[in-house]
């Protein structure tokens, strides 16, 4: 019993005596011996409409939510097509849904592929849907008109030529995918550890290619595991949420918001993380000369999906604002996330804040969660999407004066 | 300390709690009457080293597996047909029936190999099998249960995992058997198996 007890409290004490034990696999590194924290159960059944919590949702005032569809498990990244149609991701359950508005205002939703590895990084190019998955980038051309028949996509596995499960070695191989405003795809190479020595040349990456798979570019480097990125409307500046490593206790490091000034810059995974030293990792590097975080994002939130607010819908503090949802923590002894958060910036695009939006998924008391919000979407009208993984639901947020 | 222990593992443990979902055991024994007991035996202990005995696994391994089996994520021809066309709910509601049928250690089970035990044991806590399927092992939510399983089984399990030829929800168990030798897994195979 004691020894459990200095497991929880003294991370950095039980990281030696396990180093000896060797092979530590990667995402166990610092793992303090009796914990039992573990990756919570995801679920990949369909919940009935009853059971989908909207009604736990908290939102500032004027603020509505509604359940946009649902029966979609694991429904995870999202992109919209020219013709509104909403496509979203999913990980463990290798199906990419697309979601389609009635006339009445309900939604019919389709499953356009499936016995996907992994198929998180969801984006649209004209009339053609990108699905990055953990072993394969495909393109699904004219997409929207052929929902009900979807052709055989075109490989772009080889042309990308991103590191392959096997280099992950199962590590932070899914990808997350976003279009920048000159019509290049910009996605994370996760790192292949929970945290180790790596070639920093090849994880730990922010990059950006052609949409046909040429013209690589490094973006970021020692961005532990982006999920999440967008390019600011106003500065076109590269944006983007990480996940901190685990096993190094329960307040670090914070998740973190990168902004990304120029191409090539440094953020210091695995030396140091928000400025801060890595309690193993440091290999002597003084932390100043790494590009700080925007904003911290609290510890193992797993800050995910994040877009800037272009609407018009909200009130005018909102726009341009980013929203990050927050997937919830399984690496802390108490529950953090299961939320959204604004980041608000002033003229010259620094954080001043990151308020709470959207709460209510996280039940302190009963140190339960109802849903975990894993990505946001705006849509043309202004409203607001939230993907919840937990649940196989999407959210929509509304606005009335 | 003993207290703030305590509520530790209860607050983990409940974090994993879905909230209640009509499960229907009663249509789930029916399901399996047709499409599992061939295999898996009746009440779910199957006789067969190379099958899994199902009997008081965890209902969320069991709905979580079969649906990676009917999608086609987990391949393996004899389960992926046996989950053919069956429904999320359906999927549920077999795993609530083997999840409450009381497991039992196989009636062929091996004697104890003191060398193997300790073996075995050892090899367990320094992978800390423990953690996940906790120090009873008797697993929890997508964790699988591991006592009163067929030492084959759990052997043949653990060699997919460390051969790359199996793959989880996530990769965690091909890191946690990651280098392990046949003699190691075969050790630790019988300490599990042993387990009550």
């Amino acid at each position: 019993m004691k020894k459990f007890v200095l497991g929880l409290t003294a991370v950095m004490l039980a990281a030696p005596a396990l180093a000896q034990q060797a092979p530590v696999p990667g995402w166990a590194v610092g793992r303090p011996e009796g914990s039992t924290l573990a990756p919570h159960a995801p679920r990949l059944t369909v919940t009935p409409l009853a059971e989908v919590p909207v009604g736990a949702i908290r939102l500032p005032p004027g603020f509505q939510a509604e359940v946009f569809a649902h029966g979609i498990p694991g429904a995870r990244m999202m992109a919209e097509g020219p013709r509104g149609t909403i496509f979203a991701g999913s990980r463990a359950i290798g199906r990419v849904y697309a979601i389609s508005r009635n006339p009445d205002g309900t939604t019919r939703t389709r499953i356009i592929a499936e016995r996907l590895v992994q198929p998180n990084g969801i984006v649209v190019i004209g009339d053609s849907l990108y699905v990055l998955a953990a072993n394969r980038v495909l393109r699904y051309d004219n997409i929207e008109a052929n929902l009900d028949n979807v052709p055989a996509p075109v490989e772009l596995t080889a042309a990308f030529a991103l590191p392959t499960e096997q280099e992950h070695g199962g590590n932070h191989h899914w990808k997350f995918a976003s279009v920048g405003p000159d019509g290049r795809i910009y996605t994370n190479v996760g790192v292949n550890c929970n945290i180790c020595e790596f070639d920093r040349d090849k994880f730990a990456l922010l990059v950006s290619f052609n949409p046909d798979g040429s013209g690589r570019r490094i973006e970021a480097r020692g961005v532990r595991n982006s999920v999440g990125m967008a390019h600011h409307p106003v500065t076109r500046e590269l944006w983007a949420t990480n996940n901190g490593r685990d096993w190094a206790g329960n307040e670090w490091p914070n998740d973190t918001l990168h902004r990304v000034r120029q191409s090539g810059e440094d953020h210091g995974f695995p030396y140091c993380t928000a400025g801060d030293p890595d309690p193993q990792f440091n290999a002597g590097r003084n932390c100043g000369s790494f590009v700080k975080p925007a904003a911290l994002l609290g510890p193992h939130t797993a800050a995910l999906g994040m877009r800037f607010y272009t609407g018009t819908m909200f009130p005018e503090q909102y726009r341009n604002m980013a929203f990050i949802a927050r997937r919830g923590s399984w690496n802390r002894d108490k529950l953090s996330g299961y939320d959204v958060v604004v980041a608000h910036t002033d003229a010259q695009g620094n954080v001043t804040r990151v308020e709470e939006f959207m709460t209510g998924f996280r039940d302190d008391a009963n140190q339960r969660f109802h849903d975990r919000p894993v990505d946001v979407h705006v849509m043309r009208d202004g409203s607001l999407l939230v993907a919840g993984e937990q649940m196989g639901a999407i959210y929509r947020i509304t606005y009335r004066r | 300390m003993r207290l703030r222990v305590t509520l530790a593992a209860v607050l983990v443990a409940a974090a994993f709690s879905l909230p209640a979902i009509a499960r229907d055991p009663v249509r789930g024994a029916e399901i399996a009457a047709e499409r599992c007991v061939a295999c898996h035996g009746m009440d779910g202990r199957s006789s067969l080293a190379e099958i899994p005995r199902l009997a008081g696994q965890q209902s969320g391994f069991i709905t979580l597996q079969m649906i990676l089996f009917r999608e086609g994520i987990r391949q393996v021809p004899a389960m992926q047909s046996s989950t053919e066309k069956l429904s999320d709910t359906d999927i549920e509601a077999v795993a609530a029936y083997y999840a409450g049928l009381p497991s039992a250690a196989p009636e062929d089970r091996t004697p104890r190999d003191a060398a193997l035990m300790a073996r075995g044991q050892a090899i367990s806590a320094a992978r800390n099998c423990g953690v996940c399927h906790l120090p009873t092992y008797a697993g929890r939510a997508q964790m699988p249960r591991l006592t009163h399983q067929h030492e084959g089984f759990l052997a043949h399990t653990m060699a997919e995992y460390r051969d790359g030829q199996r793959i989880g929800i996530d990769t965690q168990m091909n890191g946690a058997v990651q280098g392990l030798s046949n003699a190691d897994i075969a050790a630790l195979a019988h300490y599990l198996a042993h387990q009550d």
